[in-house]
C-alpha cells in the first residue's frame, strides 16, 4: 500500500532547492511557506534553498531573500548564499563568512556563463577548502561551464573542498561522467534531482561511488520535490543505503555550520 | 473498488518495448503486469515504443498483444496513427473503425513531429472526426506538437477528447491557457512536474483534466507514484485523478473495478 502519507522516521533533508519566482515559466505559490507545506506532507525536515532571484539576476538581493526565509521557518530553511562570478563574489563570500545562517555556497555556473576552473571562482573555492563550507553547483553534462569533468580539476587544485555536483550531470550520459569523477575524487559528491532522472541511475551511482556520497536533492520550487522524492523513495536499495541518501549524508556533509535537527555528532 | 484511496488507479499512459537511448527498465508484458501489481494499480493504456520509434502499425500489434494478454488486468491498447501516403490502401477513418470495432483499443496517439508531417493538415481531419464519433480519446505528447497546433485541433473537434503528456515543468503558461480554452482537453500526469501544479489546478477547479500515468517505459513511475499520493488534494480528488477521470474518458472499455469509481 502506498499510502498518502511518507513511513513515520524517515530523516530526509532537501540539499537543493530554491525559493520564489522565476521569469522563464509560472511557478505556483513559490514562497516558502507553500514549500514548508510541501515539507510538511513529504516528511522532510530541511531544505537547503537559494533563492531563484539570487541564481537568476542579483545574487545580493537573493541571499537576502533566503535569509529572510530561514528567519520566517527556523529550523526548516536553511541558506545556501549565492555567488555569481560576475557580482562582486568577496562581498558575498564575506558575508557569508560574516552570517552564521549560511550553511553553504551555490554557484550556478551554466546560468552565469563563467567556467568553474576560472579565476573567478578561485575565492569560491578556497573558501570552501579552508572553512569545510559545502558548495552545491549546477552541473551539466557537456556545459562548457560546468561539465562534471571540470570538476576533476577543481578537486584537484582543492582537493579540501567538499563540492556537491548538483544533477549529477542531468543527462544519462552526465551521470556516467559524474560517477567517474566522484570515483577519482573523494571531495565530489553527487545529488539526484533533474529531469531526467530515474531510480535506476541513482542505484547506479550508489552501487559506484559508495551510498555515503550520493545526495537527496529535489529543485523545488522548480520542479515539484515529490517527483526526485519518489524516485529515491522507490529505488532499489537497502534501506540502510535509502537513510544515507535521503538524509545522513547531509547531516555528514554539512559540518562546517551544522543543519538544523543535526544530531550533534558525525557519523 | 478498493479500500485504500492509492489502490486501484488506472495508469493512463505507459509504453511497451526498449527505448534506444534511456537507461530504463525494459517493459515487456512481465514488466508491464509487475507494475500493475506493484502499484495495485487497476489497469493501463498501453501504447508501443516501436509505434513511435520504428513503425506505427507493427507497433499497434504489439501494443495489442500485449492488452489481449492482459486484458483481465485493465490493460487496453493505444493506437498509433499517421497519414496514409499515395498507395497505401488503408484510411484514417478505415483505421479508427478497426481499432473500435475491435477488442481492447482505448485510444489512438500521434506523434507529429517524430513522423514528419502536420497534425492541423486537412488530411488530418477524417481522423479527428473518426475518433469523435466513435469516443475514442486522442494522446500527444506536449513535445510533438506546437500549442497553438493543438488549439486548432481541440477548436476544430470540440466533442473530441485530447489528452496532453509529458507537459514538464516549463509549460504551466501554456497548459493553463489550453484548459481554460478547451474543455475537451485533459493532461496526465507523465512528467507533470511543475511545483504543487497539481493542488493549483485542483484549486481552480479542474481535477476533472488530471489523469494519473505514470509513463512506464519513458519515465520513471515512482514520480507519478509519489506526487499523487502524497500531494495536498483531498482523498476524493485523489480518487478522482487515480482513476475516476479515466473511467470517464475511456468509458465502456475499463473494468467494473475502474468504472465503478466514478
Amino acid at each position: 500500500m502506498i499510502g498518502r502519507r511518507p513511513p513515520a522516521g524517515r530523516q530526509v533533508i532537501d540539499v537543493h532547492a530554491h525559493l520564489g519566482p522565476y521569469s522563464l515559466f509560472h511557478i505556483p505559490e513559490p514562497g516558502a511557506r507553500q514549500m514548508v507545506d510541501v515539507m510538511d506532507r513529504t516528511g522532510t525536515q530541511v531544505a537547503v534553498v537559494a533563492a531563484n532571484r539570487g541564481i537568476q539576476q542579483d545574487a545580493h538581493l537573493g541571499n537576502t531573500e533566503t535569509l529572510a526565509a530561514v528567519d520566517a521557518h527556523p529550523g526548516r530553511i536553511a541558506a545556501y548564499a549565492v555567488i555569481n562570478p560576475w557580482q562582486d563574489p568577496d562581498r558575498e563570500l564575506e558575508r557569508l563568512a560574516a552570517d552564521d545562517r549560511f550553511v553553504g555556497i551555490k554557484v550556478h555556473p551554466s546560468l552565469h556563463q563563467y567556467p568553474v576552473t576560472g579565476a573567478r571562482y578561485a575565492a569560491v573555492w578556497a573558501f570552501a577548502a579552508e572553512t569545510g563550507c559545502p558548495v552545491l553547483s549546477h552541473s551539466e553534462h557537456r556545459s562548457a561551464y560546468d561539465a562534471p569533468v571540470l570538476f576533476e580539476t577543481v578537486a584537484d587544485r582543492y582537493p579540501d573542498a567538499q563540492v556537491i555536483l548538483g544533477h549529477a550531470g542531468i543527462s544519462p550520459a552526465g551521470v556516467d561522467e559524474a560517477v567517474a569523477a566522484a570515483s577519482r575524487h573523494s571531495s565530489l559528491w553527487l545529488e539526484v534531482c533533474g529531469s531526467q532522472m530515474t531510480g535506476q541511475l541513482i542505484t547506479g551511482m550508489v552501487e559506484q561511488v559508495g551510498s555515503r556520497r550520493v545526495l537527496f536533492g529535489s529543485d523545488f520550487p522548480f520542479i515539484d520535490q515529490r517527483m526526485s522524492l519518489g524516485r529515491v523513495v522507490y529505488a532499489s536499495l537497502t534501506e540502510d543505503e535509502r537513510e544515507d541518501v535521503l538524509g545522513g549524508n547531509a547531516h555528514r556533509l554539512f559540518r562546517w555550520r551544522p543543519l538544523p535537527g543535526d544530531p550533534g555528532e558525525p557519523r | 473498488m478498493p479500500d485504500d484511496v492509492t489502490s486501484g488507479w488506472f495508469d493512463a499512459h505507459i509504453v511497451t518495448g526498449a527505448h534506444p537511448a534511456a537507461l530504463l527498465q525494459p517493459t515487456d508484458r512481465d514488466a508491464i503486469a509487475t507494475h500493475l501489481a506493484t502499484y495495485e494499480l487497476s489497469g493501463a493504456l498501453v501504447s508501443a515504443m516501436a509505434s513511435w520509434l520504428h513503425d506505427p502499425l507493427t507497433g499497434n500489434a504489439e501494443a495489442s498483444a500485449v492488452a489481449d494478454d492482459l486484458a483481465d488486468q485493465g490493460v487496453l491498447a493505444c493506437w498509433t496513427a499517421v497519414p496514409p501516403v499515395h498507395g497505401e490502401p488503408h484510411t484514417l477513418g478505415g483505421l479508427v473503425g478497426q481499432a473500435a470495432d475491435g477488442e481492447g483499443v482505448g485510444a489512438f496517439r500521434l506523434h507529429p513531429r517524430s513522423h514528419g508531417y502536420s497534425p492541423v493538415s486537412a488530411a488530418m481531419d477524417e481522423f479527428y472526426s473518426a475518433l469523435a464519433v466513435t469516443g475514442l480519446p486522442l494522446c500527444v505528447d506536449a513535445a510533438e506538437l506546437d500549442w497553438s497546433q493543438l488549439a486548432v485541433i481541440a477548436t476544430r473537434f470540440p466533442t473530441l477528447r485530447i489528452v496532453v503528456s509529458q507537459v514538464g515543468y516549463r509549460e504551466l503558461r501554456n497548459l493553463s491557457a489550453a484548459l481554460r480554452d478547451h474543455d475537451n482537453l485533459s493532461v496526465d500526469l507523465v512528467n507533470f512536474a511543475a511545483h504543487q501544479a497539481v493542488e493549483w489546478l485542483a484549486a481552480n477547479g479542474l481535477a476533472d483534466r488530471l489523469l494519473f500515468a505514470t509513463g512506464l517505459g519513458l519515465r520513471d513511475p515512482a514520480e507519478s507514484i509519489v506526487r499523487l499520493a502524497w500531494s495536498g488534494v483531498d482523498d476524493a480528488t485523489v480518487r478522482r485523478i487515480g482513476s475516476g477521470n479515466a473511467a470517464g474518458l475511456f468509458a465502456g472499455r475499463l473494468p467494473a473495478a475502474v468504472g465503478g469509481q466514478r
